[in-house]
């Protein structure tokens, strides 16, 4: 029989938890409305953005550009792929964070560890790769890409663009891809991996029954070369912000999630214990009784 | 030909506009772009800016940040940055934030910033052209 005390103190360090996981809850359940709120306004332009993308690439005539420019002459083993990605800032929110790095872990298995450059929003995911190159078997981590994922702004979506695009030109890096976790709906969260650079073109889309689609080319003022360097670092930044906004949401939402299933498991063995605690101060009342009568009786013999 | 083509202006916070307009007219980059119904297939972007369609032979003006127009003969699509019209526009902030911009641009600044910087004063600057708009 567990000591009543023991018990007593147990139930109340539970309630104590319970306290801290009640109120994560409501916080996240707040914060969520306000992500969630971002993420309706933003969503129609995240898609519309690819949509319109991918509709004004069919219409583009062939052109050498440097954002086009997909560097076949690098064999794949020598490609310099820089990933972004998004997690969390702390940690407490489920599979969440988990997730994520499982499934950038499982993108850069194939690569090179010497030719993968990771840029790492969000605390979590930034200290779980910086402890993992120390050891040197995994990719680099770049220092000095330090963003928050809190409230996504267009500013620093804009920095960020701006810093891949910049590596980019510059050789430093062959590819870029884009990790991030989608909120499909309120209850399931998927990983996904958008590359944002060498631009794909699908010049001629191939239409249901084979032939090739003949889409009429779209005049560009002033020229395609201007309007595409102009073009393309914008949609790398609305792509980068939809992102942010729909893995800040995912962050919350798990969060809001984890905090909840926390607090009722505290209080299902707050139940339990209280159970517990109940019988045990039974047993010790009954017993007590036991002991006087068993006093009284023998003091009357 | 139909008088009027389908329009939508999609701001990264919001739906601006969606719906039929007779005329359209853009700030490109190399000057004002009309664009009437039936217009060739077109693709341009939107540098910091004015905009104004016209519906039912009423102008309605807007000011526009950073982003690229797709033109086909029946509909436009405007993708954005920020889409504001004349009434939303808080003057004084706007205001301050041209003041800050100038003052930054005084500063040393790194190339990066300086051209962030321009960037702020011209959406300023913009959005205090636009707000005049409302008491015409």
């Amino acid at each position: 029989m567990p000591n009543i005390r023991e018990i007593k103190e147990r139930i109340d360090s539970i309630r104590q938890i319970l306290k801290i996981t009640n109120a994560m809850y409501l916080i996240s359940s707040s914060k969520l409305k306000k992500a969630r709120k971002a993420l309706d306004s933003t969503e129609p332009y995240f898609y519309k953005l690819q949509e319109t993308i991918e509709s004004v690439l069919e219409h583009t005539p062939h052109m050498r550009q440097m954002y086009f420019d997909r560097r076949s002459d690098i064999p794949e083993d020598k490609r310099k792929k820089g990933y972004i990605v998004i997690t969390g800032d702390k940690g407490l929110c489920g599979s969440y964070n988990h997730n994520i790095l499982k499934y950038t872990d499982k993108l850069l298995e194939g690569d090179d560890p010497g030719n993968c450059y990771l840029y790492v929003m969000g605390q979590v995911g930034r200290m779980y790769y910086q402890r993992r190159m120390m050891s040197g078997k995994q990719a680099f981590v770049d220092g000095e890409f330090l963003y928050t994922t809190q409230n996504p702004t267009l500013y620093r979506a804009a920095e960020i663009a701006q810093t891949v695009i910049d590596k980019f030109s510059s050789g430093d890096l062959d590819e870029v891809h884009l990790v991030y976790t989608d909120m499909v709906s309120s209850s399931t969260q998927e990983n996904r991996t958008l590359r944002l650079l060498p631009f794909e073109r699908r010049h001629f889309g191939k239409s249901k029954d084979g032939t090739e689609k003949k889409l009429p080319k779209a005049s560009f003022a002033p020229s395609p070369e201007k309007v595409m360097d102009y073009l393309i670092p914008n949609y790398a930044k609305g792509i980068i912000y939809g992102a942010m906004v729909e893995a800040f949401c995912c962050e919350q939402q798990s969060r809001m999630t984890a905090m909840d299933s926390a607090t009722n498991s505290a209080k299902d063995m707050i139940k339990e214990l209280s159970l517990l605690y109940n019988r045990a101060r039974q047993a010790a009342i009954t017993q007590e009784i036991t002991e006087v009568c068993g006093g009284a009786a023998a003091n009357r013999g | 030909m139909a008088k009027t083509f389908y329009l939508e202006i999609i701001a990264t916070d919001r739906v601006f506009f969606q719906g039929n307009v007779e005329h359209l007219v853009i700030t490109a980059l190399d000057g004002l772009l009309g664009i009437l119904p039936g217009h060739e297939p077109l693709v341009t972007c939107l540098p910091v800016g004015e905009l104004k369609y016209m519906i039912e032979g009423v102008w309605r003006y807007a000011a526009i940040s950073e982003g690229f127009i797709e033109v086909m003969p029946d509909r436009a699509v405007i993708l954005a940055d920020h889409c504001e019209l004349p009434e939303e526009i808080d003057i004084k902030r706007a205001e301050e934030e041209k003041q800050r911009a100038e003052e930054m641009l005084k500063q040393k600044q790194s190339i990066r910033d300086y051209y962030m910087t321009q960037a702020a004063l011209n959406r300023a600057m913009n959005r205090l052209k636009v707000s005049q708009k409302k008491f015409k």
